[in-house]
């Protein structure tokens, strides 16, 4: 396999990884492209297209964390909050999905990662523990949690209009 | 649950990235190779982009245009017949319940 | 019992042939800083032609709004939730009202709730002898929206689209005799 080739089939994943844990294109256009120059620093390190694939989400979730740690809990206004949504590709409700990607938004960073990681890339426990080095109890304490909150706030706030 | 999974699934689908994304991260990786400071890293990085988003990227960015805002008005005329159904469903209950009861 | 779909047909036969266009005030676009949530939907004749160009004939719920919106001319929403009651007054909405209680235009539901203070009304425009417009107005005490749809469009149609997208079902008083309905949904 070749850096681009892995480029190619990975880039949508990681940028989105990043997008949709820190809610800002720019930044995760930033952290997308820095994971992306470390993978070629370490290209001859890695044994193949899935370990590659999982080197990057690794690195694209320490990576994104961290911005975020270093940017603070200022969250940046997504363009896709206040102009129109740019939502080719997302099937079900636009309204619905906006409000849950603002509430995902509010999660803490572990849980915040643990829920991207489980239903953007449809990750099982199992794999998000490995990635995130986290133990699977904890990983799945995380997904309940955030699950319900989720739940709660969605039936509060979206009412008849669901 | 399985139907608030798949809403979750729905909302944190994948987010396509910029067209100049890989241009940008080929330019960084050949100024990388070359040794040179940030400064030519950056340079480089600008040339690269201007260089094929003038030429190569305008058709096709002209396309992914015109394909978003067509889905973007599609989602927006789910969003306004929702909207509407929803209401006159509201109003036609009321109105049942409160005939029903006289 | 108040047939919905009877009521237009009254309209219909009753209504001047004079029709104006519903112009949403412009102070609306004011409240939106004050509001918590805002839907600001509008989709002219354009929009709403590049829109069907992306509903597939071949998907059952897309045909379904393709048959919708094929006579329309522009549907427009909008929406506010407040954080609380009072951040919006009736003097808003009176410039819509006004045009609403013109020739053209005739109130085919008035629904009032003493204990939610919401008050919803359904409006339908006539243009020669076909309905050529239909407004929705909802006023709540920490909520309001405005629903104005431009051209031909028939309720039966729109109730077909219960079910699909997330709408909940709807249904005009003939689909429910032809449906055998004898009760609320």
């Amino acid at each position: 396999m070749t850096f681009a080739e892995v480029l190619r089939a990975n880039q949508s994943m990681v940028f989105s990884l990043a997008f949709h844990f820190l809610r800002d294109p720019g930044a995760a256009e930033e952290v997308a492209q820095d994971v992306f120059l470390r993978l070629h620093q370490k290209f001859d390190e890695l044994e193949g297209s899935k370990h590659a694939t999982f080197w990057l989400r690794k690195a694209t979730s320490r990576r994104s964390i961290d911005y975020l740690r270093k940017r603070g809990s200022r969250s940046a206004i997504s363009l896709d909050d206040i102009a129109e949504p740019s939502i080719a590709e997302q099937p079900g409700d636009p309204l619905l999905n906006r409000r849950l990607r603002q509430l995902i938004a509010t999660l803490p960073e572990k849980p915040r990662m643990v829920m991207v990681l489980r239903y953007q890339e449809d990750l099982m426990p199992e794999e998000i523990s490995d990635v995130l080095e986290m133990p699977v109890r904890t990983v799945k304490s995380h997904l309940q949690r955030s699950l319900a909150m989720l739940r709660e706030k969605i039936d509060r706030s979206m009412g008849d209009i669901r | 649950m399985e139907d608030f999974e798949q809403q979750l699934r729905n909302a944190l689908a994948r987010k396509e990235q910029p067209p100049t994304f890989e241009a940008k991260v080929f330019a960084a990786v050949a100024a990388q190779r070359s040794g040179r400071s940030i400064f030519w890293r950056w340079a480089t990085e600008v040339a690269a982009v201007l260089v094929i988003a003038s030429g190569f990227w305008m058709g096709y960015q002209h396309e992914l245009q015109q394909r978003a805002a067509g889905e973007a008005a599609k989602a927006r005329l789910e969003v306004a017949l929702k909207i509407t159904v929803t209401e006159l469903s509201k109003i036609q209950k009321t109105v049942r319940t409160s005939t029903e009861d006289e | 019992m108040i047939a919905i779909r009877t009521v237009f047909i009254a309209c219909i036969a009753l209504a001047p042939l004079c029709a104006q266009e519903l112009k949403l005030p412009a102070n609306l676009d004011r409240l939106a800083s004050k509001a918590s949530e805002v839907v600001d939907v509008t989709l002219d004749a354009n929009l709403l032609q590049l829109a069907s160009r992306f509903l597939s004939d071949k998907n059952p719920d897309d045909a379904q709004v393709k048959k919708v919106i094929s006579g329309l001319k522009g549907i427009y929403v909008r929406s506010f939730e407040f954080e609380k009651a009072g951040e919006y007054s009736e003097s808003d909405v009176e410039p819509l009202r006004t045009q609403l209680h013109t020739p053209a235009w005739s109130r085919i539901v008035g629904v009032r709730s003493t204990k939610s203070s919401e008050n919803s009304e359904v409006f339908v425009k006539t243009e020669g002898g076909k309905i050529g417009g239909l407004a929705i107005l909802v006023t709540e005490p920490k909520q309001l929206t405005i629903v104005s749809i431009e051209g031909s469009i028939d309720p039966d149609q729109l109730s077909i689209l219960g079910g699909q997208f997330g709408i909940p079902k709807f249904e005009t008083d003939s689909k429910r005799k032809d449906n055998g309905h004898g009760k609320d949904q």
